[in-house]
């Protein structure tokens, strides 16, 4: 094959398969080291929080993205553990980090009118 | 007393002018429209406005006067500002409130519309000029654009050795159609990735329909024609398989299936049809990034199956949806790729620009480059720059719309060229237009509604209504005036349909400015959401060059309304220069094309108007 070719080739699969590889290992490496894990946040007609619930380790500092998948702005607060990130537009991307200072099961919601069934937009986490 | 009492109501007059009413407006928002929705005050008015949320939060920034304030349901918000500017003002959702949320508009009406009448007073000025050109005009008069510039003049880039070389080189375009590859790559990420999420901070939605539809509208088309043909990536997943060959010259006969597209649709029809169904959805797929995504998905799943089973571009030059605008616009650009000198091809056999050598491909968009007379189907891949043995191919720079005024060819009748397909792909362009705008510009909360398919009986009515203007009601306002022109001009001779698809070219560079006077809208107000996604593209939190913090911020509204009445005037005065030169080749003589042009006349004024009023009025 003409040298020419492969080159062109090689340049097709790095734009097309390379880019497609690279964008997701990136975002993989990038989270690992950034963030203990994500949180999704949608109104409750489009999901609501994903994952509901989770669980913390007491006193151990954790970091959570929280991602606003949604069509309008979000916020997150766990008001019982003195967490909050007040507001997080559509589309945008906040972490919060904080180390847990109580043991129990606590409510995290929504801070941000979001829908009709903003109150309904709230989840549980569990302090271990 | 008398005087006296006159004198006092000049005084009350000017205080009222000098000092204003205060205006106080309670304005409710929920999701994508305001109530009132289009507020008049005078000018000179105190205008408090209390902006009260009932669902989520809203924002309410005003166009030109460059303020803004948001609500949160429960906590209104207050703007207070005096009405100095007149005109009309959009104000528009601050804050991203829903998928329809860049389009969540309202109008401010300040006090007498100066612009409005000013630029209806230059247009009918316009429409004089043309007249007393028109009365002045003589047989020679056609062959000049605006009586000054020769239609036959020509600058030829290919002179230049270094352009000659980059066009006969097989990395060009190629190159920048990687790159685009790559950008689309990113673009259909995002659009997955992105799902349900809001399409003003999605990379796939911001870049598609906010950048390159402006792009599109006021830069490719009108100056390079069909300059997006020639680097849009989503061919060369058909041009591999039917070539074996990505770069080099491979065999010039396609290893799919090769079949030959009907005759009977060997025209811009079906470019029509399928733009126009396209535009059925554009309530999902400009707001929503899955939408959007899926919409490609489609077309490059479509540009490789016709690859398969038909021969080179088909699906370029019958099917691709966006195809159809660009190739009628394009005949309106400022650039062509034509013979230098017919004579070398009249003795060049086998024309290597038709069947290609080792150097290229014979014309992927199956045009015969030796005798090209028109733009509407060139793709401007460049391939023959490469087969020709003798140089003979230039790329030139020439006035503005010289193919609308082309004489038919043999070879038009191949493709039954400047026939109703044309006609109807400028009229239905007008057709969107309307449907587009009052979607996107206007605050018609009940449109946006059936567009988006809030009820399907909302949807439905919307497509019966959208088929309905723009395959009926358009068409047969306008085939009056086509009457008219004919009755005025006494010919007897020529046909009905030949009127009516002469003049119609005239919707080529009107329909072309309304369209970018249109994107201009959308591209100021909305256009600094793209810094915010080219720096966090699959809204993950990167910030790759920075900007994912810039919030949105609208860039010359006050400048729009005259932006988008230059356009439009620029667009007249093209449409009325061609358009008698239309007048002139329909008609037997210069008596009965002076005669049959004043309907024509009276027409695009008045549709110019109208759409001026639309914009800014």
């Amino acid at each position: 094959m003409e040298k020419r070719e492969i080159i062109a080739i090689a340049l097709f699969l790095l734009a097309t398969v390379g880019t497609i590889f690279g964008v997701f290992a990136v975002e993989k490496i990038r989270r690992n080291k950034l963030y203990d894990f994500e949180l999704i946040a949608r109104a409750p007609e489009h999901g609501n929080w994903l994952p509901r619930e989770f669980t913390v380790s007491y006193g151990t500092e954790v970091t959570i993205l929280i991602r606003n998948i949604d069509t309008v702005t979000h916020g997150f607060a766990i008001p019982q553990l003195n967490v909050a990130a007040r507001e997080i537009k559509a589309g945008e991307a906040k972490t919060v980090t904080f180390a847990p200072t109580q043991r129990g099961t606590f409510d995290f919601m929504c801070t941000v009118w979001c829908s009709d069934r903003h109150l309904e937009m709230r989840g549980k986490i569990t302090v271990e | 007393m008398k005087r006296i009492s006159l004198l006092t109501i000049f005084c009350v007059f000017c205080a009222a002018f000098v000092y204003g009413e205060d205006r106080y407006f309670e304005v409710h928002a929920k999701r994508f429209d305001y109530t009132p929705s289009i507020i008049k005050v005078n000018k000179g008015d105190n205008v408090r406005i209390r902006l009260i949320s009932e669902d989520v939060v809203h924002g309410l920034y005003i166009d030109g006067y460059e303020i803004e304030t948001s609500a949160i349901p429960g906590m209104d918000g207050h703007l207070t500002f005096i009405a100095d500017k007149s005109g009309k003002f959009m104000f528009r959702c601050s804050v991203t409130c829903g998928e329809f949320h860049p389009y969540m508009v309202g109008y401010l009406k300040v006090g007498f519309n100066w612009n409005l009448y000013a630029g209806a007073f230059l247009i009918l000025l316009l429409g004089i000029g043309s007249l007393t050109a028109a009365l002045k005009a003589n047989e020679n008069s056609h062959k000049k654009l605006f009586g000054v510039i020769p239609l036959t003049w020509r600058y030829e880039l290919t002179k230049f050795k270094p352009v000659r070389a980059l066009l006969k080189n097989r990395w060009f375009p190629f190159t920048f159609l990687l790159f685009n590859l790559f950008v689309f790559v990113i673009i259909l990420i995002a659009n997955f990735v992105g799902g349900y999420s809001t399409g003003n901070y999605n990379f796939g939605v911001m870049m598609v329909w906010i950048l390159w539809w402006f792009l599109l509208m006021t830069f490719f088309v009108p100056l390079v024609g069909r300059f997006w043909c020639m680097i849009c990536p989503f061919p060369i997943f058909g041009d591999w398989l039917q070539r074996g060959k990505l770069i080099s010259v491979g065999r010039q006969k396609s290893w799919g299936l090769n079949k030959r597209w009907p005759n009977k649709w060997r025209n811009l029809w079906p470019l029509v049809i399928l733009f126009f169904l396209s535009t059925w959805f554009s309530g999902f797929f400009t707001v929503r990034p899955l939408a959007g995504g899926i919409l490609l998905v489609l077309i490059i799943g479509g540009a490789i199956v016709i690859s398969v089973i038909y021969g080179k571009r088909t699906f370029c030059l019958f099917v691709c949806p966006v195809s159809g605008f660009q190739g009628l616009y394009s005949n309106f650009s400022a650039c062509e790729v034509r013979v230098k000198n017919p004579e070398i091809c009249k003795d060049h056999k086998p024309k290597t620009c038709v069947v290609g050598d080792e150097k290229g491909y014979g014309c992927p968009w199956m045009e015969l480059p030796y005798d090209m007379n028109r733009n509407t189907y060139c793709g401007m891949c460049m391939e023959c720059f490469k087969t020709c043995p003798y140089d003979n191919m230039a790329l030139n720079v020439r006035p503005f719309g010289t193919d609308l005024v082309t004489e038919r060819k043999h070879t038009d009748d191949r493709y039954k060229r400047r026939g109703l397909d044309e006609a109807f792909k400028a009229l239905t362009m007008i057709g969107i237009f309307l449907v587009f705008f009052r979607a996107y510009q206007t605050p018609s909360a009940h449109f946006k509604d059936m567009i988006r398919g809030t009820t399907l009986k909302g949807f439905l009515t919307y497509l019966a209504e959208a088929t309905v203007v723009d395959f009926l009601v358009i068409p047969i306002i306008f085939l009056l005036f086509v009457f008219l022109s004919k009755k005025a001009s006494g010919n007897k001779e020529v046909s009905l349909k030949q009127v009516f698809v002469n003049f119609s070219y005239c919707f080529v560079p009107l329909g072309l400015a309304i369209w970018a006077a249109f994107s201009v809208n959308i591209i100021l107000a909305n256009g600094s959401y793209l810094l915010h996604v080219f720096s966090d593209p699959f809204a993950w939190g990167w910030n790759l060059f920075g900007t994912a913090k810039i919030p949105w911020s609208p860039f010359l509204t006050g400048v729009m309304p005259y932006l988008q009445a230059l356009i439009i005037l620029i667009g007249l005065a093209f449409a009325l220069d061609y358009g008698f030169k239309f007048s002139h080749q329909t008609y037997a003589n210069l008596k009965e094309a002076k005669k049959g042009w004043a309907p024509m006349l009276v027409f695009l004024l008045a549709v110019t108007i109208f759409c001026l009023w639309l914009f800014i009025g």
